[in-house]
This record gives C-alpha cells, structure tokens and sequence, in this order.
C-alpha cells in the first residue's frame, strides 16, 4: 500500500498547494530526514513496505497533513471513509454532502436535496449507497454510483441526529431530537421499529459487529444496549457524574463501548461488567457532540480547542496533537485500511483535513 | 454476540410464535447464517425472506410446477429448487439480477422429488426422482457425472434365469449425512441403504442372460433393515451426524446411533445388519402421522411436525433427557406441511397449508431492570451484607490512583470471542484429512465463508 504512494507524492502535493491554505510542505521535512534512517535503523531493509507493517510497535503515529479540503459553506457535521477507503464522505449544516477522493483530495461529487442541515451521514456495507440523517425530519438513502436520492425515510418527528447500518446492511439504526431511536427497513424505506430510548435527544447510535445489539446515548447522560432482534434494552451504563453523552461505538470485537462524554473524557467501558476500563482525557469536550473512534492501538478524537488528539489504547497517553484547524473539530474519521485520518471543523475554518501517517521512513 | 446478555442460562426449545410470514409456501428452510429462509411455492416460484426486515428479498422463478424441495449451499451463497417439472435449479444469490437468473439446470426424466447440495461442495448434487430412482450429479470438471444409486441386489436372488425375483423397492428418501462422506437412503421396503459418495464401482446390469450392460455405480457400504417401519418417508441428522431420526409409514419416528462404516470394501462387500433404534417417538393416542422432523442445533431436541388435519402441532422431545416427550406447540388451525429448526438459535419456521410460515421463538422476558445503570434484578429478596469498608471515607487521590491502576491493565478490542455457535462441530466418523472430504473439497464451489447478499433496493424489482 505504501508503495504506490511513494509513487505519488509530487503530484499530490502540487494539489495540496491549491487547495489549503497553511498545509506545511510534508515533502520536504520527509526527504530530510531519509539518508539517516539506514544508519539508525538496526535492521537491514527499512523500505518501504517494511515500514507500514512493523512501524506501530515501534513508534507513535507521525501524522501529517498531505491535503486541506474546502467546499462546505456552513459548519461540517460528520465524515466516514466508504467501506474500501477510496472515498470520504462529508456532510454539514449546509444542507449538503460532498463526495472526495481519499488519495487525491478531488470533490467527487456534491448530493443536494436536504431542506435542513444534515447531522450525520454512514456508508451501507459494499459502499453503494450513503444514509444520511437531517434536521428535515427525515432520512435520506443515496445511490453513490448515480449521485442521486432514491430513498426518503420519513417517520422521526424532530431533527435526526445519528445513524448507522448495520453488519448487513439491510437495517439502518437512527437516532435524534424526538428521544427515540428508529430501526429502518432500508430496501423498504420502512420503520420496522421505535425504541422508546432515552428521556433527551439520542446523539449516537450503532450497531455491533454482527448485528445482534444496539448501542445508544443521548443527552440524559445514558448509554444503553439493545437487542437489535426483540428491541429489548439488556444494560444501561451510567457514569456518576451523568454528563451529557456524545458519541458511542462498539469495539470491532463489540467486547467494550467507545463513549465520549461533555466533561471532555472518553472512557471505554466493559458492558459486561458495566466497568469502565480507560479513560481518555486531555481534549476539550463540553459543548459538541463530537466524534471518537479507533484507529488499530490509537483512540482519536476531535476537540474544541481545534486540534486532533490520538491517544494510546493501552497507555492512555497522547501521542500526537494534530494542529492546523482553526476552530472546533468536530468531526473525525479513519480509513479502514490504511494509516489515514480525516478531521472537519465548524465555520470559522470550514476545511476537511487529510492526515496521511507514512512513518519515518518516509 | 447479544448472547452473553441475554441468557444466563443455555438456549432451549422454541413455544411461542414470534412471527408469521405470508409467504404462500408450501415449505420453508432456513439457511446456514439464520438470516433467511427459503421458502418453496405451489406455483413454482421460490423466494428468499429477510428475517430481519420479515420481507421477501428474492423471488427465484424458474418452475412450471410446483417446487418439492430446496437447498441451501454451506454459506448460502446458492439455493437450488427441485421441481415436479422434471428440472433441479441453481440460483446464485451473489448474483443481483432483477429478475433472479438461474447459474445451472439440471434436467431428469422424472418429475424431482427432492434434491440436496453436498454439505462441502455445491456443484455435487444429490436427486431423488419420484419414480424411486436416486441420481448423484457431479458436475466438476474433473468428475463430470451423473450415477445412479442402485440397490445391490442380493445374489441369490439373481439366480436361475437372471431376472430378479424380488422387485427392487423403490427409494422413497435420498440425503447427504451432515459429513458429505455418505448418502443415506430410505426405500419403500423398509430398508436405509447407505452409500459412498466418493467410490464408483462398476456394476453388472444382466438385461437378460446374453447381454450384460457394465454401469458406473456408487458402492453401497451398508443396508440397514428397519423391523416394523414400513416405507421410509424422511430422514433427517443431528448437526454432528452422530444420530439419525427416521419417519416412517407406520407412524413412528425412530431414532439410531449411526454406525461408524469402514472405508468401502474393494471386492463390494457391504454390511447387511438390522439397526437398533435407541428411541421410538410416536402419538400415542391420536397416531397421527409425522410430515417433518428437525434437530435442535445441539441435538438435545427432537420436534416432530404432526399430519394432522385440523391443528398445526409441532411436539418437542427432550433427546438430552433419554428422549422424554417435553411439549406439544399449538400453532392455530392451519395444519402443518413442513418444519425447519435454526442453525443455530432456538427458533423454529413451520409452513402451513395456506402458505405461512410460522416463526418460534422462546421469549425473553422484559428486563426492566436494565433500564436503570447499575440495578440488577432479584427473584426473590436478598439480606443486604455490607462489605467492612463500604462506607469508609476514602482519599480522592487515593481513589483516583487505585482507578488508574486499575486502567492499567490491557484490553483487547479486535479478537473476536468465540461465539456459542457451534461452528466446526465434530462430525461423526470424519478424521483428520478425511480421503472423502478432500474430494469433495476438489474444485470447489466459489461460495466462501462471510459473503453477504447484496440488498436491492425495493424499487429496483418490483415496479
């Protein structure tokens, strides 16, 4: 994978130029540092494709910025790669949703047809189709191959907030400001079922990796489980102090919850034992809803003092602050394969950044 | 995954209808994920229902009479449909077509009775005509074939004149046992006739006593006598292929151990030995007949679908418990045509004779309880043992630091516990590099583990 960026670079950094306005030149501090690494390096071979598979145990995450996107008018809301990486999605409070290419940073495309700003957006398993979630009360499918809407989910009563599909695709879980959390029949545009979840607006839901549970949490400070099959609620996680909840999301084994919370922590809770097991802390967190996720041994997540935090897994101790935006970071995402991540920030800086890690080799 | 909250104690059997799907079907199976069932119509048409969605995602049509039978591939990439209209479909669901389009034909000169997939390998086909005669169709380059399953016929009978004097019973049941190794058969004599799948002998065939025919055959390994049962009408196996229930005319479902038979004997010898059944189920009092029967995933339940006119009665033995008869279900009045038991969950899908499909389910109840973060919920009131230090005023600090120390330990968020799916049960009599599996194993079928069926979009088919 890294060897067809080596390929690359120059013309990608031609692109960069163009578009961000403060991107430092990541091509120069990589070539400096080239001729050194063979003769600190013990082992014989440190090229290229070495480099991706053996550099996390030895070193943290060197992220650096390759590409600043702009299109969005109003504050960007959300961001997820397609299911292959190839593409990322973007959504905001300007009604629309833009398409980019992951490895060139091109807009691929721009879907308008929301009446009210979009929330939330999420890929269907085989990266046909793009869900997202608005303050129109509805739920909108989306057809990537064409470009155009060829669902409407109508049946929530206040904003949607989150959404998600499930493992198969075939059900799309949501969530918002009328309290309840909605599993969609997705071919049918059809609600097949109202959790009465929470007593405030759901921010997040999801599902695990096979399907069978529901995680949700909302404004109430709750973060609940369900079975997806009977909607039954099977656990309720509780922090002491209640704070207002803002995202959740399974492990990719579903064994632990990923849950951001507004006293700007992050714990990752056991559900079984209903124990928390690390907290994540050091970010600003009181007043979004802002996104969390895994990247391999990292945990990332946006901030609202416009930077992008990784944290260790294990150690929880930050290993790199990625600087650049100039206000709160909202959204984040990371590519499903490769060492990528994707940040977005509210309206006074409107720019999607692409973070590439190559490592020191590099 | 939802298991681990769920159910504190194993799964059992099903007793309450979950859902009821009006599918027009004459039958229903579900396949190897549990997400689907299959379910065959009068009309010829087959169709594949989400059970997520309770929607049908598929309709297969390429019958002119009604569908006798249905299979599903090992990871329900394929589904094959047998028909009265002499013709054995294969359907490749990775294929999203609207309308679905058929990946193979295969044509018989006799209206199909029933027709299976080898448990391993989806081109090997196994088919049963509703003249009693069994044909296995491989249709692997290598081994491109299509042999008939013959009785081998005892040779004293064929003496004098050559012609047989005992007609050939005709086979009434033909399936794979759950290893692929074997085929089992039930014939109009009473009798289980037990086949390799992998040897072909050649076999004699005397026309008369001047002209003899040399036929490919499949080598028989055993043929069990089953004293009392009359025509064998249905044959089904435990997940691990170690027990066998048997129906038959006279009403009774047998149960057997199945022998392990040794590889098949060069000079064609085949064991001829009456099987014992270990347990014999039947209604006592109203005699009723059986259509179907189905192993719980584990083998601790037998449910057997009565043939009764007026009710759909589905009765439930404890096989665990020395095969004690454990409940009736009452499925309403739409007599039962067929039943079908989960891969996997306690859940059941029964057809109807007007065509829906009952889904069983065993109900959780409501936990309340968790509704509320750190509430557990108790049968009955507990004397409260407070801990020495419970309300000790502790050091913040202190507290912090155990908290932190208590972080310290690593987590684990990739590897994927093992689940309580049985996924490679032991199957009886199979080793380690089984000859047998392994040639079933040669040119496989491209329906690999973890495929999923793409979901069309309702308007994309039916307008």
């Amino acid at each position: 994978m890294s060897v067809e960026m080596d390929v690359d670079p120059p013309p990608q950094s031609a692109v960069t130029d163009g578009h961000g306005p403060s991107p430092p030149e990541p091509s120069e501090e990589n070539h400096t540092p080239k001729p050194d690494v063979p003769m600190t390096e013990s082992s014989p071979k440190p090229d290229a494709s070495d480099a991706s598979s053996g550099k996390s145990p030895r070193h943290g995450p060197q992220y650096k910025i390759r590409y600043s996107l702009s299109g969005h008018t109003r504050s960007i809301s959300s961001l997820k790669f397609s299911p292959d990486g190839s593409k990322l999605a973007s959504s905001g409070a300007d009604k629309i949703i833009k398409l980019w290419d992951t490895y060139t940073g091109d807009v691929l495309r721009t879907l308008v047809g929301h009446t009210e700003g979009i929330s939330d957006i999420a890929w269907s398993n085989d990266g046909e189709h793009l869900a997202s979630a608005s303050d129109d009360k509805t739920i909108r499918i989306w057809d990537m191959k064409v470009g155009t809407e060829i669902k409407t989910l109508l049946g929530h009563t206040n904003f949607v907030f989150c959404l998600n599909y499930n493992p198969n695709s075939n059900l799309l879980v949501s969530g918002g400001f009328d309290e309840t959390v909605r599993v969609w029949d997705v071919a049918r545009a059809k609600s097949l079922k109202v959790l009465p979840a929470h007593s405030d607006p759901v921010t997040s839901v999801s599902f695990n990796h096979d399907g069978t549970l529901i995680v949700s949490c909302a404004m109430d400070g709750l973060i609940r489980i369900w079975d997806a099959d009977s909607g039954q609620c099977l656990k309720t996680l509780v922090d002491d102090d209640n704070p207002i909840c803002s995202h959740v999301k399974f492990s990719p084994n579903s064994k632990f919850v990923l849950a951001s919370t507004q006293d700007s922590t992050i714990r990752l809770w056991n559900y079984q034992t209903s124990r928390c097991v690390k907290t994540y802390s050091g970010h600003t967190n009181r007043t979004y809803c802002i996104f969390s996720c895994f990247k391999g041994k990292y945990v990332v997540s946006g901030s609202e003092d416009a930077k992008v935090y990784i944290w260790d897994l294990q150690t929880r101790q930050i290993l790199q602050v990625l600087e650049g935006h100039r206000d709160v970071v909202l959204a984040v995402a990371t590519h499903p394969t490769k060492e990528i991540i994707a940040s977005a920030s509210m309206e006074k800086d409107l720019t999607i950044r692409l973070w590439y890690d190559e490592g020191p080799s590099m | 995954m939802n298991e681990s909250l769920i159910s504190p104690f194993n799964i059992t059997h099903p007793t309450t209808v979950q859902t009821s799907l009006f599918a027009l079907a004459s039958l229903a199976r579900f396949d190897p994920t549990g997400r689907y069932v299959a379910t065959a119509r009068v009309d010829g048409t087959a169709a594949i229902w989400d059970l997520d969605t309770r929607a049908a995602v598929r309709v297969l049509d390429g019958h002119v009479k009604a569908v006798s039978s249905l299979d599903w591939s090992r990871h329900s990439r394929y589904v094959l449909t047998a028909s009265k209209d002499w013709n054995v479909v294969v359907w490749d669901l990775a294929n999203s077509c609207v309308p679905a389009q058929r990946c193979a034909t295969l044509r018989f000169d006799a209206p199909v009775v029933s027709a299976s997939f080898h448990p391993r390998n989806s081109r090997i086909i196994l088919a049963l005509m509703s003249t009693g005669e069994a044909y296995l169709v491989d249709q692997r380059k290598a081994h491109r074939a299509r042999v008939e399953l013959c009785e081998v016929q005892d040779e004293s009978d064929d003496e004098g004149a050559g012609t047989s004097s005992r007609p050939r019973s005709a086979i009434t049941v033909a399936r794979f046992d759950p290893s692929g190794k074997h085929i089992f058969m039930g014939t109009s004599g009473g009798h289980i006739l037990v086949f390799n799948t992998r040897t072909k002998t050649v076999c004699t065939s005397l026309i008369n006593s001047l002209v003899a025919v040399y036929l490919s055959a499949l080598q028989m390994v055993a043929r069990h006598k089953v004293t009392g049962a009359g025509a064998i009408k249905g044959l089904e196996f435990t997940k691990t292929g170690r027990q066998l229930v048997a129906n038959s005319a006279d009403r009774t479902l047998r149960q057997f151990t199945v022998p392990l038979y040794p590889p098949p004997a060069a000079d064609g010898a085949f064991i001829d030995q009456e099987l014992e059944p270990t347990h014999r189920f039947n209604d006592p009092i109203n005699r009723t007949a059986w259509h179907a029967m189905s192993y719980s995933p584990d083998g601790e339940w037998l449910a057997g679908g009565a043939a009764d006119t007026a009710t759909h009665k589905i009765y439930i033995w404890d096989i665990s418990n020395d095969g004690q008869f454990a409940s009736a279900l009452d499925g309403g009045r739409e007599p039962l045509l067929h039943l079908h038991w989960h891969p996997f969950k306690s859940s059941i899908a029964s057809t109807t004779n007007q065509g829906n499909i009952l889904i069983w389910h065993c109900p959780h109840p409501e936990r309340w309880g968790a509704f509320a973060g750190g509430f557990e919920e108790l049968d009955e009131n507990v004397e409260y043992e407070e801990r020495e230090d419970e309300f000790d005023i502790e050091d913040e600090a202190d507290m912090i630091r155990r908290k932190m120390k208590a972080e310290e330990e690593e987590v684990d968020i990739d590897t994927v516990p093992e689940t309580a799916r049985p996924r490679g049960v032991q199957l009886h009599g199979v080793q380690a590099g089984d000859e047998d599996l392994a040639w079933a194993d040669q040119e496989l079928d491209d329906d690999l583990e973890g495929w999923k069926m793409r979901v069309i979009m309702e308007d994309d088919w039916d307008m």
